[in-house]
């Protein structure tokens, strides 16, 4: 039996496969950094997270914010900022992927920090992103009413 | 009876709090715990909350135990990775029956955060089935009764109620809130869950915080982040003769008003540094007796 709930990084990664994920790491960064701020967790959920990193928050919430934004979304941690799930929210809601934050994110696997999310898609490590999204609304209601227990 | 069964019962659950000493003094939880016995129905035990040094949580509530009280140990996952996680759990399943999974704040230390409160709930409800997260089986299950916190006063409002259904989803049985000072947002929250139909999956454990002095109040609203307190309460706490009583007499409002609130299961109370005032409210608020052994 196994769940769904948890990342178990197999394949394991080869030593060559290491290296080879370093290279195309390097071509990742330079379009995830400064785009989206990647933390580099090598388990991509910008898809499901209205492309805004979630692992920018202190303290790396995967599934939603934590109990402490305050007034107009300010982080708890460093008041001088925004909660990335405040704006993953908005956003969420301006395009239409509400359904996406609803399944439980999967608890992340530490062996694959450091390496490229897209060799990780590759190697089915991790689940592939979800580029559009239609009738979210519905999605949204049948996932609530339970006809669809689809996990991201 | 057991909390878990009141919970499947119709049972009105009142629940209370005790943050233990920054000592290794037990005496201090035996002292307080006097004033929850036979009074509420289950105790919470804190974490370490807002980030400061105390009294280990399973520690205090193995006290709690002996002295006769029911026990929901709180766990956060600030301090803990996965692994001490699973492990304390279940060296808590050698007595305390229901635990509180809760993320919690970050203090100067490095914060952990391995998992967070969403999936520690599905982590302690995997558990719950006989199994680790490692996938290995576990020869003997434990069997926790899992709570949550919610805190329907943060932004975005909305968000707060996916955050509870993924909770519930994920196993929570009881919710537990931060103190409600706001009874508009409440209320509107309440009306949301009910629409979803979450009030039957879990129990709702409105929090209610009795003051002291409007200092308190004024304290909680600069300070503590997400929540939001009505001035209605702190005009009120300004205007009062004996602040203390006015405080009483605001909680034991607020216990009417939500109770009947369609969806409100019982009542989280959370007298800090103020212990003894507990017997008080709920003999105050006509919640009778009930039998916490």
């Amino acid at each position: 039996m196994s769940f769904d709930f948890i990342t178990y990084g197999k394949p394991p990664i080869s030593p060559r496969e290491r290296k080879l994920s370093r290279v195309i790491l390097f071509f990742e960064d330079v379009v995830k950094v400064p785009l989206f701020g990647c933390q580099h967790c090598g388990e991509c959920i910008l898809s499901s997270t209205a492309f805004i990193c979630s692992q920018r928050c202190p303290k790396r919430m995967r599934n939603g914010p934590c109990g402490g934004t305050g007034e107009g979304g300010t982080c708890e941690v460093y008041p001088e900022r925004k909660c990335v799930w405040y704006r993953i929210y908005y956003r969420s809601k301006l395009l239409h992927r509400m359904s996406l934050l609803l399944p439980i994110k999967k608890i992340h696997n530490w062996n694959l920090e450091g390496t490229s999310a897209w060799l990780n898609v590759f190697k089915k490590r991790i689940e592939a992103p979800i580029w559009f999204v239609r009738h979210d609304q519905q999605k949204v209601k049948d996932f609530i009413s339970g006809d669809t227990q689809r996990k991201n | 009876m057991t909390l878990k069964e009141k919970i499947d019962s119709n049972h009105f659950i009142v629940c209370g709090e005790i943050g233990p000493p920054k000592s290794c003094d037990g005496d201090v939880i035996r002292e307080k715990s006097k004033y929850f016995k036979g009074v509420v129905d289950a105790v919470d035990i804190t974490d370490n909350q807002t980030a400061l040094v105390r009294l280990s949580s399973i520690a205090s509530a193995k006290i709690l135990l002996e002295e006769g009280v029911e026990p929901i140990m709180q766990m956060t996952c600030r301090d803990r990775n996965r692994i001490a996680m699973q492990s304390d759990l279940l060296g808590a399943a050698l007595g305390i029956r229901n635990v509180l999974c809760l993320t919690d704040d970050q203090p100067e230390a490095k914060g952990v955060f391995d998992l967070d409160s969403t999936q520690l709930i599905a982590t302690a409800d995997r558990m719950n089935s006989g199994f680790l997260l490692s996938n290995q089986e576990m020869k003997k299950a434990p069997e926790f009764l899992i709570g949550a916190a919610a805190n329907p006063f943060a932004e975005p409002f909305e968000m707060r109620v996916i955050r509870l259904f993924k909770k519930v989803n994920s196993g929570a049985r009881f919710i537990q809130t931060q103190p409600v000072f706001n009874l508009e947002i409440f209320t509107r929250w309440m009306e949301k869950i009910v629409e979803m139909g979450l009030h039957e999956k879990c129990a709702i454990l409105p929090g209610i915080m009795p003051v002291k002095s409007e200092k308190a109040l004024l304290h909680m609203k600069k300070e503590v982040p997400g929540v939001k307190i009505n001035d209605e309460y702190i005009d009120r706490m300004k205007a009062a003769h004996d602040p203390k009583e006015e405080g009483i007499k605001i909680a034991v409002e607020m216990i009417h008003t939500l109770r009947k609130i369609k969806g409100v299961r019982g009542i989280h109370l959370m007298p800090v540094m103020w212990e003894s005032i507990t017997p008080v409210i709920v003999k105050e608020a006509g919640l009778g007796n009930p039998t916490s052994s």
